[in-house]
């Protein structure tokens, strides 16, 4: 694969993210169910996890251990640190849906509708 | 020393979870262990602030890893101080809220305490870290904790307030984990001091989408203007020390949050008008929405609101006189709040709607708590013998020195319609007559809540009798602030390291 093939990869990774980001935001502020929004939220997120993937990936890389047979390969190691992120990112985009599910239940069971409009004993 | 700045975080997250276990040996404990493990914060925080005076910045390394590329925990003047202050105000939560739900059931003071204790570890992570990533972290430890002890009555319509207050978080915290992806990988690293020092290899483009997001994402916990719309519902759903929480403790660290960044990651020319504009902006439409609230806490809430405004309009000034002033202003509602919050739950308490207008005449028949809320009141808008007149005079002059002409102006102007608002309600505790109709069911306050009421009250007389018992802290915090290339050497070369 030449360079400019590269280049086009990482532009489609970065746009499809970028899309992503968007769908999600889309999602959260026209959609009138309460679930539609958290399933926006987590394409948000998506979207987000794959751009920091994004940068870190290198062409033909391979694995950031030091293992025998593999001491000069450090150039051609794909940055862990976004990899790390991501896990971390991942299990707190958890803990907040899950957060957002259980709340869901309790506005279910206090106003009997998923439906945004009808929810409104606070100022919106 | 008795400890290290690591045990501030690790301490309350393990006590949290270990609640529950202990809860199955004796009932007691599930209210008496998080009052030894706030207890031992404050005395903790108090020790290491005390040294950090004397010898200078402690940066502790995470895990062996050096600073660059490992987490570390800064623990200097200012940090100190905002820890310090945020733990003690944990500490007088927890007397407050001692007996909380005592006669009804076991079950809602456990989740209680489990979540006050993630909240306070969660804000005391944001202020004393030294890596972006980690302070991502740590602001959605606050958010899950702070959505949950939001939606803590089930009665109301708390899980309604809770919910708005998650969306806006989340997209929140997703803008700050893109400018967090932004940086990264501009100049690879997540370390505040390395960006602070690489900064200026980055493409202004860059920067300033990365400020925006920044921005956008600290923003919500700390109160700014387009985003905080979730505060007056929170505050209002949520229970009573939980207000005086998120006041005393959450914003604070968001505010924190916003100034570091401003101030040592972005050296943008510049930022100092956005924040003095985004200030006023803040401060003159919560405290105009103030005027219009019928209900207790929601004026409260937009009050806390308009004092945030005020105290980044102070941060803003930019001069060390500004900083602090602001840092002041921070010190004062940590404590004034906290106190409204108190005796405004007992004055309302068994009300539904929690009116302003069912509050006639209370002062008659409550007398101890009209008169710390009054006291609250007269201090949070700055009458003399109270504390909050220094730090809005602090504000006032260090305006003056840089020939804010305009700012004053405005910032006098609302301080009246402040005073409008607040001596409204006091006018209806002491001056009319009570409703026998109303729902409002006078009683004494319990010793607890009167201890934790009391220390807030006599700290207000003695700031206000005798500032400069905090001004030379002050000082030190303000230029600790202002010296950002002294943060960069002292994380970066490390001065009085601990290494674990």
């Amino acid at each position: 694969m030449n360079l400019e093939n590269i280049e086009l990869i990482r532009i489609g990774v970065y746009g499809t993210s970028i899309l992503l980001i968007l769908i999600g935001l889309y999602a959260v502020l026209t959609k009138k169910s309460l679930i539609k929004i958290v399933i926006g939220l987590s394409i948000i997120d998506g979207g987000i996890h794959l751009l920091l993937i994004g940068i870190g990936y290198i062409k033909d890389g391979t694995a950031p251990i030091f293992s025998p047979g593999m001491e000069g390969a450090a150039d051609r190691m794909v940055d862990p640190v976004p990899q790390a992120l991501v896990l971390t990112a991942i299990v707190i985009g958890f803990g907040v849906t899950a957060v957002a599910l259980s709340l869901i239940i309790r506005l279910y069971r206090h106003h009997n509708t998923l439906k945004i409009d009808e929810i409104k004993n606070l100022k919106w | 020393m008795v400890g290290s700045p690591v045990l501030l975080i690790a301490i309350p997250l393990l006590a949290a979870f270990l609640v529950p276990l202990l809860g199955m040996l004796w009932k007691e404990l599930v209210r008496i262990v998080p009052g030894l493990v706030l207890g031992y914060l404050v005395i903790l925080s108090a020790s290491l602030y005390i040294d950090v005076l004397q010898t200078g910045t402690i940066v502790e390394t995470l895990a062996g890893w050096e600073a660059p590329w490992g987490i570390n925990l800064v623990f200097s003047p200012l940090t100190g101080f905002i820890t310090t202050l945020m733990t003690f105000i944990g500490f007088i939560i927890w007397i407050y809220s001692y007996r909380f739900k005592r006669n009804v059931e076991f079950e809602a003071a456990k989740k209680y305490f489990i979540f006050l204790m993630l909240l306070i570890a969660g804000s005391v992570g944001i202020v004393i870290t030294g890596d972006i990533f980690n302070q991502f972290v740590f602001i959605e430890i606050v958010g899950i904790s702070a959505y949950a002890l939001t939606a803590f009555y089930t009665g109301r319509n708390s899980a309604e307030a809770a919910f708005k207050y998650l969306i806006m978080g989340s997209l929140s915290a997703s803008a700050l984990l893109i400018a967090i992806v932004i940086i990264y990988s501009q100049l690879g690293t997540l370390n505040m001091a390395e960006i602070a020092a690489n900064i200026h290899t980055m493409n202004p483009q860059y920067r300033v989408m990365a400020m925006i997001f920044f921005i956008i994402g600290i923003g919500v916990e700390a109160e700014i203007f387009p985003l905080n719309g979730w505060a007056p519902d929170a505050y209002t759903e949520a229970p009573g020390p939980v207000g005086a929480a998120f006041s005393g403790i959450v914003v604070k660290a968001g505010i924190y949050a916003m100034v570091r960044m401003m101030f040592t990651l972005f050296d943008i020319s510049g930022t100092m008008q956005v924040l003095i504009i985004v200030g006023l902006v803040t401060l003159i439409i919560a405290e105009t929405a103030a005027l219009r609230q019928t209900q207790l806490k929601r004026m409260l809430a937009y009050s806390s609101i308009g004092q945030m405004g005020l105290v980044l309009v102070a941060f803003g000034i930019g001069t060390q006189a500004g900083v602090f002033a602001a840092l002041f202003l921070m010190l004062n509602h940590a404590i004034i709040k906290p106190l409204l919050f108190f005796s405004g739950s007992y004055l309302v308490f068994n009300s539904k709607e929690k009116k302003i207008a069912e509050m006639n005449g209370l002062g008659k028949l409550m007398p101890i708590t009209a008169a710390f809320f009054a006291l609250g009141s007269f201090a949070i808008v700055g009458l003399p013998p109270f504390a909050g007149f220094w730090s809005k005079l602090a504000v006032l002059t260090a305006a003056a020195n840089e020939g804010m002409l305009l700012i004053i102006a405005l910032i006098l102007l609302v301080s009246i319609v402040e005073i409008v608002y607040y001596f409204r309600v006091i006018n209806r505790i002491y001056f009319f007559k009570f409703d026998t109709q109303s729902s409002v069911v006078p009683h004494k306050p319990r010793g607890n809540a009167f201890l934790a009421m009391a220390i807030l009250g006599i700290l207000i007389l003695v700031i206000g009798f005798y500032p400069d018992a905090v001004s030379e802290m002050l000082n030190r915090a303000a230029d600790d602030l202002l010296n950002t290339p002294k943060y960069i050497k002292n994380v970066l070369s490390i001065g009085q390291t601990l290494t674990y």
